[in-house]
């Protein structure tokens, strides 16, 4: 199950690479050569959204913005927006962040 | 369920809610998520302001945080069990009286206070209470102190009419069961001789003799007494009788009855619904009296009944409440239909005769009949039983 899915993410990557002309950077290929977790190893945040109620994120940054509507935060691969209504943090650590509330979209901007 | 648990953790280490207010809410809770003090619940309340909530540890580190981002804290609301005991801190009495509670129940806990006998048939209870008490197991007894085993042996052998016992302690009471033994048979020994000897009047059935000489055979009438197998076996061509013991069963038919009248008139005691009621505390064993009345009536029948204070099933404590109810009542003959007066009579004569069957007789057919004298009726119930009657007697004996 994995294993399918990395392969899955590596060929999605392969034909986002090739249209923005981005070349992938040597740790990346050593990692996905290992079959390292992303996540980790490259400094990725790993989102996982349960309905549109409660979204757990890891590895964040910091939190550039926090109001009801708009969640700013920033990762190792640049900024998530999320936009909702009723937007709390639920729980908030060193690594990793709950939201809850009702989440509309989730952008990635500048995302590399 | 992981969330309930999360909760039941917090409440258990205690936490702050929290009012921030400042304008850089966003920095403030980056440094405090970096510096590992643990926010949940941060819920926007309005503009540039914030509640959060934070264990007492990581309460103790915000202010720092607070200075540095230039955001105001105030503390809302303390909730969790370490606020709960530190209200209670200064009020010794009640932590005295919540140790000593517990202190009490353990003590309480270690004596025996009840004692519970149940398969005795036709045992006492109060003898075997007594046989027990003989043996160290008696209420207000230390638990600890009582030996099962040794008191099982003892028992099986201070009562003698036992089979089976188990002693096993449950709480604070004392659960003993018994088995009785069937009273033996009078046992001639094998080498004495003896004869078979009717126990009881009937009408032979079937003999059969497996040492000895049959003396009556089937359908004879046999009294009480009556040798029915004799070890005297003759000696051919002589006077002489050599003499054997006597073995073999001797079914007969025999006969049980019982009688009772039949009563027109029943007298029957109804309560009027008045009722006094005394009640008292046992504590220990000693009896106090807290609500005694004069009763004022003129016939009455008292009921009492017991409560004992426990814990589930097994942990009895030596506490007891006694609720004395007198209830008046009047007498009244009350006649009954004839049918209904026979009926009672019946079964009451049956009752009587089939306390008189023996064990191992077997009752073949029933018989319920009506006799008239001197104007009074009269239930007779009459069972057929067949039984082995025979009885071995030493000869020459009684």
């Amino acid at each position: 199950m994995a294993r399918s899915n990395a392969a899955g993410k590596k060929g999605n990557k392969k034909a986002a690479g090739k249209k923005s002309n981005d070349k992938k950077s040597v740790k990346e290929k050593f990692t996905e050569m290992l079959e390292l977790p992303k996540d980790l190893v490259l400094d990725r945040p790993k989102l996982t959204l349960v309905g549109n109620r409660d979204m757990l994120i890891e590895n964040y940054k910091s939190v550039l913005e926090y109001d009801t509507g708009v969640l700013r935060i920033n990762t190792g691969t640049g900024m998530i927006r999320i936009t909702g209504s009723g937007l709390s943090i639920r729980e908030i650590t060193s690594d990793d962040m709950v939201v809850s509330g009702s989440v509309r979209s989730v952008e990635f901007i500048d995302a590399g | 369920m992981k969330f309930l648990l999360f909760r039941l953790w917090n409440y258990l280490r205690g936490y702050v809610i929290i009012i921030v207010e400042g304008f850089f809410l966003e920095k403030f809770i980056n440094i405090c998520a970096r510096r590992g003090i643990r926010l949940w619940d941060v819920r926007l309340q309005a503009e540039r302001r914030v509640t959060a909530k934070t264990g007492i540890s990581g309460f103790r580190l915000i202010r720092p945080v607070a200075r540095k981002t230039g955001c105001r804290v105030r503390l809302l609301k303390k909730r969790g069990l370490p606020f709960v005991f530190s209200k209670y801190r200064r009020r010794k009495a009640f932590f005295a009286g919540a140790v000593l509670f517990f202190i009490l129940l353990n003590v309480l806990a270690s004596f025996v206070w009840c004692i519970e006998i149940t398969g005795n048939e036709k045992l006492d209870r109060v003898f075997l209470e007594n046989a027990l008490a003989a043996n160290g197991i008696r209420t207000g007894v230390l638990k600890y102190r009582i030996d099962t085993r040794r008191a099982v042996d003892r028992m099986m052998l201070d009562v003698g009419r036992l089979s089976w016992i188990s002693i096993s302690i449950r709480g604070t009471k004392v659960k003993v069961e018994v088995r009785e033994r069937e009273d033996l048979p009078e046992i001639v020994p094998r080498h004495i001789p003896c004869d078979i000897v009717a126990q009881r009047d009937g009408i032979i059935r079937q003999v059969i003799a497996k040492e000895g000489i049959e003396t009556v055979s089937e359908g004879d009438t046999v009294k009480k007494g009556q040798v029915l197998i004799s070890g005297r076996v003759p000696v051919k061509g002589g006077e002489q009788h050599r003499l054997v013991h006597a073995m073999g069963t001797v079914m007969a038919r025999t006969w049980y009855e019982g009688e009772a009248q039949v009563e027109p008139e029943r007298a029957e005691t109804v309560r009027t619904g008045r009722v006094i009621r005394d009640h008292s505390l046992v504590l220990f064993s000693k009896e106090l009296d807290l609500i005694r009345k004069r009763v004022g009536f003129s016939e009455y029948v008292s009921e009492e009944s017991r409560k004992k204070l426990t814990i589930g099933d097994d942990l009895v404590f030596p506490f007891e409440w006694v609720t004395v109810s007198h209830y008046e009542v009047v007498n009244l003959q009350a006649s009954i239909s004839e049918e209904d007066a026979r009926e009672t009579a019946a079964r009451e004569a049956y009752k009587k005769a089939l306390g008189r069957v023996p064990d191992g007789a077997e009752i073949m057919r029933e018989n319920i009949y009506f006799t008239e004298q001197d104007g009074k009726l009269t239930a007779k119930a009459v069972l057929e039983c067949i039984e082995n009657i025979g009885r071995p007697i030493r000869i020459g004996g009684n």
